[in-house]
């Protein structure tokens, strides 16, 4: 079993763990992070994509709102490609025409110092043209949005500059408990390696648990209870820009009463479920209803737009000691346990709570304890250091079209929907551990577009499969399969820019023809993206898990041409290798046992008190 | 700034299923590297563009010509070539407009200069140097086909000289004639006036302007809708007191319909009733026909017994009226007549478009299939065609005369002289 | 007065209003766009699997319906005899011979053709255009698999690789594109009206020459020619000196819309008119007569009066079917009853690639012997001159079972001749 040494250990690769290990890493320490999936596979990869300006909880939950804003200037500068600055509206509905909610969130804002202006409401309609007209009210606040996977790519990527080693796909299945001396130590993990299936034992002087909404988990392994509040959010992804700005309801944050414009989509969010298990992610035909009913009153006329997609998250929400039953009362604040003072377990921290926002906070917050545990002073550098990439300045909507069309790279698009190139989804996999075609879309957005996966699925997969073909007479075989992944030189600065990923001459003008031999299956053990007909059905499976839930009209009648494509013209369903399965294969299931199906049923109730 | 609403055409991005039919039929798309087809111009880099963004993060969409193949074909009602129009007028707000589309766009503006001194003006446009220096200067393509001033006077002034002869009658019809038949083919107007009077109708004419379509295929929004404006003030009553307003030209009664208040998000009492009241002249006389009003006192348009070969090419924007071929139709009732339906996709021209400099071998290139047809056609030495831009792109393409239906019809009648191009009164 | 007006311009349309021409008819298509042909693969599935039991593909369709109509007995094909079906096909193959585009079936009869997808799994299909028949996985001789380099809807190595898998002896091969074009941005009808310049089909052939070893056949993406494409194809076999083969991609298909146009170009021959971009909206009915449709245009609706009608406008993809959030689906004309739950929690099963299929895509609209359309409580007509047929029909999902295009064929055959009354009394 190979064992690895580190002073720090990362449990999560979310955007958390992802900061704790830039962090600590720029400080010095010889860091070793582990993922048990893909990065920001968790709770990262599946929120909406708010930069909060902290006006959500200004009133409710100061404390986080002022967190918040604080860390809203810090990232954009240091991840400023990874933001659009698309700017944020409060808007009094018809609703709340009477509530005094209003004057107390702009007095707020003020206190806290969250640059508020109230605009006249025909200029919100100017710039936003589809807002409902019966607003009365409409205030400005620096709300932004953010890719959440290029930001954590970029987080890592710059951990890894400085020294840190990053390990996905590995499965923390035990914490190393020392208990020799009377005193419980965690000295390190042994994880589990989910592609090879190889245990790997990992020393560390400090181990931090980001496991987001895993960190119960996480800690019950070290003897330590804590009690996330699992807060499962579900969200409508619309297919196109309906808004270009974050539009909030200036009301206490609720169901349904933000629409976040996000890369091509708008997101509206989110509901706040407790749920038993953070891997429950399952979308009630309810919850779905309520986003649209509840978008209505921002954008009349959204629920009869085009429905792309719907997915849920789990916030790790902690708040120690609460008793309420509401999760949407837990403090957005963030935490970090102290587990030696806490449990009395040496070695061991655990962050948790938060906001996507605060991520580097808690970071930073984490690495100040594990330094004094460690007894020593270095000082938080993260908040200076942009990450790769960041010297683009904020994206924009249309950049990537913009790239396209100046380098002329229409000939070359995968996936149509969303403009990812050939050479960017080959970069991709050639620099990043790809072990499902999921990973690449996270990566560059690969079948994120209207027609989810239908004609970019096959592409990708043969294209996979082309490049698998060319590695195999490769020459260097790495030692491991740990070392493949650390050794990949993951450059994800320009990860999402078509013209930094152009080939030399087109392949049209290639002259040579190339034979091949005959065909042998291209199937190295080690590297499950070499198995086609398994990256194939994996990721058509994984699209349809999100469809689900909204399908209907336009959407249906897409469905139905990629049932067209994958059934009639491709047969993948009679396609050899049925019996292979990825670490994720049963995770991209769909679950339709019944559950609650009226629509307008209300969340909270017996269902929710059952699953507390 | 444009702004959106959920009648926008914009937002018939989200019915897309990205099948790639429109881009199979795509007829610039498949002559040229410098448009990448309908989708991806259209319902595709739509949702990478917003208002107020720092630029229009693309380009290649002007090389769109506007023809509607996509729009036609698609299954599931994607407008497409408007989504495209916009697209440019954007562009046209961001960098302005460079003066050659500024001239191509005011039709009405140059016909009416020219009217004044049509010899000159023919003169000083149709020799070899000027047409050498209007590409060098502004970019109007040499080779291709510029109307001639008609050196007969406006069609206005005909219904004038004429107007003792006009018919008067309790039904009445309003006649729009647009640019292209007033300041250069009165003679469509003719026929036109020979038809309805013939049918029983008394024509009028008031004054109006231009539709405002070259400016709006050329993304100058804001003067295309202050045509519009005019149009809606001088017409909508004729349109509300219940007379149909039928026109010869299928690209000025389609931005009477629709360009112009859909492009331009216009939704107001006056543009729907123009809107309602407008009429492809064809499309009325279907109506009339399928009522049992249509004269049908033919007689062959060959002197000799022989059939006349009559190659028929429905203009582009017969496809966004959505009306069918109805001058095929009706054209197919007189005696004789062998008519031959072309099913190429566009001539090239596309309004305006194959008179740039840069797009004009384009153009040609899209025309290619109907010309070839045309020369399949063994005997024909004389085509048809609605709209005036196409019938000077088959002229120039083909080396054989085209004539607009209503002169067939009208002929038909024996109101009028098919060679000579006038009313036989 | 138009004796028919047929809603729909897919498979299922063209055939019905030939039948209808050929039966003297005064008949017109009516269509918003252009459909499914556009899209399939160009051959005609009859039945490639058994509903229940996908596993294995159907041996002989043509006897598997009669288990399968025993078992569902509202299935589309109960509604037609077996002698019934081979007619249906048969005036199918007529037809596509008379275009030019002749179709055949296995050389032995009544089975089906085991063709290799665009991702070599073996797909079953009843009758195949030429091009496609030299792909079929019965025959001997092993198979070189020739794509070209950068083409982003064609993958030679991943068929090969699955044929391999599959028993099927394959090697593949790539050709520069520049042997097709220069142009850096051309889909496959793009590149096969390209292939239709005879220099073009010279230089491709000079190449594959070079590549085949004796003995081999050769698997080219469906490109070879548009309007020339017979001609394309015998040029190249005679070239190359090989079997070859076509295998139909990613949408657009070049066999499907190959076949569209020239089934469309000969119906119009035969005096059929054909007019697309017309959406129709509505209709208007008196005394149990559909007496006209209406359709949008950029002024008005446009009214079309006909004696008949026959809806045509398949399921929810052909655009048939309209279904909103709220769980409600419904035939978008005339508001036929549909077979389905009114419920979106029960449309689905957890898999994509459900052994079983998708419910939703088994319902429509329930029609009697003679093509109907009938309130399922009755059991009556809804409209006296109104028929149905393709893939709006109720109880089958032709994606699914692999009969797309046998059910569009025999039903658009069968209800016309339901309604001219050219046919023996209904059994179901």
């Amino acid at each position: 079993m190979p064992t690895l040494e580190t002073e720090i250990l990362v449990i999560g690769g979310g955007a958390t763990g992802a900061g704790v290990a830039w962090d600590a890493a720029l400080r010095g320490f010889q860091v070793i992070l582990v993922e048990k999936r893909d990065l920001t596979h968790g709770t990262t990869g599946r929120y909406h994509g708010l930069v909060h300006s902290g006006g959500r909880y200004v009133v409710k939950d100061p404390k986080s709102a002022a967190e918040c804003i604080h860390e809203n200037r810090i990232l954009r500068r240091t991840h400023a490609h990874c933001i659009e600055d698309t700017g944020g509206f409060f808007v009094v509905t018809p609703e709340e025409a009477e509530s005094d909610y209003p004057d107390r969130f702009q007095a707020a804002c003020d206190e806290i110092g969250i640059p508020c202006t109230e605009i006249p409401v025909a200029e919100a309609l100017r710039r936003e043209p589809l807002l409902n007209p019966r607003i009365s009210r409409v205030f400005e606040v620096p709300d932004a949005s953010a890719d959440s996977f290029l930001a954590t790519h970029a987080t890592v990527q710059a951990a890894r500059m400085a020294g840190a080693r990053i390990l996905i796909y590995h499965q923390v299945e035990a914490l190393l408990v020392d208990e020799s001396n009377g005193q419980r130590r965690v000295q390190g993990a042994q994880v589990r390696d989910m592609v090879s299936g190889e245990l790997v034992t990992i020393r560390a002087d400090m181990t931090i648990n980001a496991a987001g909404a895993w960190a119960g988990q996480i800690a019950a392994l070290a003897g330590a209870e804590v009690r996330i509040i699992p807060g499962k959010g579900t969200m409508v992804a619309m297919n196109h820009r309906l808004v270009n700005t974050v539009i909030n309801r200036c009301k206490m944050p609720s169901d349904g009463d933000i629409i976040v414009p996000i890369h091509t989509i708008v997101a509206i969010g989110t509901t706040d479920e407790k749920v038993a298990d953070p891997e429950n992610l399952r979308i009630e035909p309810w919850e779905v209803q309520l986003m649209l009913e509840e978008g209505e009153k921002l954008v009349p006329g959204i629920s009869r737009a085009r429905v792309l997609r719907a997915w849920a998250g789990v916030r790790p929400l902690y708040q120690e000691n609460f008793t309420g039953q509401d999760s949407r009362d837990v403090t957005r604040s963030l935490a970090l346990l102290d587990h030696p003072s806490r449990d009395g377990i040496q070695g061991f921290l655990t962050i948790t709570g938060g906001k996507w926002t605060t991520f580097r906070m808690m970071a930073e917050k984490a690495v100040d304890r594990a330094c004094q545990h460690l007894g020593v002073e270095r000082p938080c550098r993260t908040a200076d250091t942009p990450v790769p990439g960041a010297e683009q300045g904020h994206y924009w909507l249309g950049h990537r079209l913009h790239e396209i069309e100046e380098a002329r790279l229409q000939g070359e698009l995968v996936c149509e929907c969303e403009l990812v190139t050939r050479a960017m989804l080959e970069d991709a996999a050639r620099n990043n551990p790809t072990v499902t075609l999921d990973d690449l879309r996270r990566d560059v957005r690969l079948g994120m577009g209207p027609c989810q996966g239908g004609f970019c699925t096959y592409r990708a997969v043969g294209i996979l499969h082309e490049l698998a073909a060319e590695n195999r007479t490769a020459p260097v075989t790495p030692e491991s399969p740990q070392e493949e992944i650390a050794n990949s030189p993951w450059e994800v600065a320009y990860l999402q820019s078509p013209g930094r990923h152009v080939r030399t001459g087109s392949p049209q003008e290639v002259l040579e023809s190339k034979v091949l031999g005959p065909a042998s299956p291209v199937t190295d053990p080690r590297t499950p993206v070499s198995n086609p007909n398994l990256l194939l059905r994996d990721f058509l499976q994984e699209r349809w898990k999100g469809v689900v839930p909204v399908l209907w009209g336009r959407q249906l009648k897409q469905e139905r041409l990629d049932e067209l494509i994958y059934l009639g013209v491709m047969n993948a369903d009679h396609l050899p290798d049925e019996e292979l399965a990825s670490p994720l294969t049963d995770f991209y299931l769909f679950d339709t046992t019944p559950g609650e199906t009226s629509p307008g049923t209300t969340p909270s109730g017996q269902e929710k008190e059952a699953s507390a | 700034m444009h702004t959106i609403s959920w009648h926008s055409v914009e937002l018939t991005l989200d019915e897309c299923i990205k099948c790639n039919i429109c881009t199979s039929y795509c007829p610039v798309a498949e002559v040229t590297d410098l448009f990448a087809g309908p989708k991806y111009s259209g319902p595709q880099a739509q949702r990478f563009r917003e208002n107020g963004q720092p630029h229009s993060p693309d380009h290649s969409v002007d090389y769109c010509s506007g023809c509607r193949v996509c729009n036609d074909v698609c299954p599931t009602g994607v407008r497409i070539a408007e989504i495209n129009a916009k697209a440019r007028a954007q562009m046209v707000a961001e960098h302005g407009i460079p003066l050659r589309n500024r001239l191509l766009g005011r039709n009405e503006l140059l016909g009416k200069a020219g009217s004044f001194a049509p010899h000159l003006a023919n003169l000083a446009l149709h020799n070899p140097v000027s047409r050498v220096l209007a590409e060098k200067v502004v970019g109007i393509a040499r080779e291709a086909p510029l109307p001639r001033w008609s050196t007969e006077g406006t069609f206005s002034a005909w219904m004038k000289r004429t107007r003792h002869r006009r018919l008067r009658s309790d039904k009445k019809v309003v006649y729009f004639h647009g640019c292209a038949t007033q300041y250069y083919e009165p003679f469509i107007g003719q026929a036109a006036v020979m038809v309805l009077e013939q049918n029983g109708y008394e024509v009028l004419v008031p004054p109006q302007n231009c539709c405002g379509l070259p400016m709006l295929s050329n993304g100058e929004f804001d003067a295309a809708e202050r045509y519009h404006r005019g149009n809606v003030a001088r017409l909508a009553g004729f349109g509300l007191a219940g007379y149909p307003i039928v026109g010869t030209s299928t690209s000025c009664t389609l931005t009477l319909k629709e360009e112009a208040p859909e492009l331009l998000d216009k939704e107001d009492p006056g543009s729907q009733a123009l809107k309602q009241a407008t009429w492809d002249i064809f499309e009325w006389l279907r109506e009339l026909h399928a009522e049992g009003q249509l004269s049908t006192d033919f007689r062959p348009l060959s002197p000799d017994e022989e059939r006349l070969v009559l190659p028929y090419h429905a203009p582009c924007q017969y496809r966004a009226h959505r009306i069918g071929k109805p001058a095929l139709e009706i054209l197919s009732l007189i005696p004789g007549l062998d008519l031959r339906e072309s099913h190429a996709r566009c001539c090239g021209i596309a309004g305006t478009y194959g008179y740039k400099a840069e797009k004009y071998p384009v153009a040609m290139d899209v025309g290619r299939e109907l010309f070839d047809f045309v020369a399949a056609q063994s005997g024909a030495e004389i085509t048809a065609c609605d709209s005036e831009t196409c019938r000077w792109q088959l002229e120039h393409g083909t080396h054989l005369p085209s004539r607009h239906p209503i002169e067939f019809l009208a002929a038909a009648y024996g109101r009028y002289d098919l060679e000579r191009r006038r009313a036989v009164e | 007065m138009t004796q028919l007006i047929v809603i729909g311009a897919g498979l299922t349309g063209l055939m019905a209003a030939h039948t209808a021409a050929q039966a003297g008819l005064q008949v017109r298509i009516i269509a918003k766009g252009m459909g499914a042909n556009h899209w399939h693969a160009g051959t005609v599935d009859v039945l490639g699997y058994h509903p229940r039991d996908s596993r294995q593909p159907v041996r002989r369709p043509l006897e598997s319906r009669d288990v399968l109509v025993a078992e569902q007995p509202g299935h589309p094909y109960a509604r037609v005899s077996p002698e019934e079906m081979q007619a249906g096909l048969e005036a199918f193959t007529r037809l596509a011979q008379e275009a030019g585009l002749p179709h055949r079936g296995s050389d032995e009869p009544g089975r089906n053709l085991l063709l290799p997808s665009p991702v070599g799994a073996a797909r079953p299909a009843f009758l195949a255009p030429e091009a496609q028949l030299a792909g079929e996985l019965g025959r001997d001789e092993p198979m070189l698999i020739v794509g070209f380099q950068g083409l982003r809807d064609f993958y030679p190595q991943l068929v090969a690789e699955n044929l391999g898998k599959q028993g099927v002896t394959a090697r593949a091969a790539f050709l520069p594109l520049s042997l097709v074009t220069r142009e850096r941005d051309r889909n496959h009808v793009q590149l096969a009206k390209l292939l239709d310049e005879p220099e073009r089909v010279a230089g491709l052939g000079r190449a594959l020459r070079g590549l085949v070893k004796p003995g081999e056949r050769v698997g080219l993406p469906a490109i070879l020619g548009f309007q020339r494409h017979r001609e394309v194809l015998a040029s190249l076999v005679e070239q190359v000196g090989a079997p070859i083969f076509e295998i139909p991609t990613l949408p657009p298909s070049v066999p499907g819309i190959r076949l569209h146009t020239a089934l469309a170009r000969r119906l119009e021959a035969l005096g059929v008119r054909i007019e697309t971009g017309m959406e129709v909206l509505g209709f208007h009915g008196e005394d149990g007569r559909v007496l006209w449709v209406e359709t949008e245009t950029a002024a008005r609706p446009l009214k079309h009066r006909a004696e008949r009608f026959l809806l045509a406008t398949g399921g929810v993809l052909g655009g048939g079917f309209q279904s909103d959030h709220t769980g409600r689906i419904w035939e978008g004309i005339f508001h036929l009853p549909l077979t389905l739950p009114q419920e979106r929690s029960r449309w689905f099963r957890p898999r994509f690639l459900d052994p079983a299929g998708q419910p939703v895509f088994q319902g429509g609209v329930p029609v009697n012997g003679n093509f109907q359309p009938v309130d399922p409580a009755s059991g009556q007509p809804v409209f006296a001159n109104l028929w149905a047929a393709g893939n709006t029909l109720a109880h089958a999902d032709p994606i699914h079972e692999r009969s797309l295009e046998g059910v569009a064929i025999v039903t658009g055959v069968a209800a016309v001749k339901a309604m001219v009354g050219d046919r023996a009394p209904a059994n179901s």
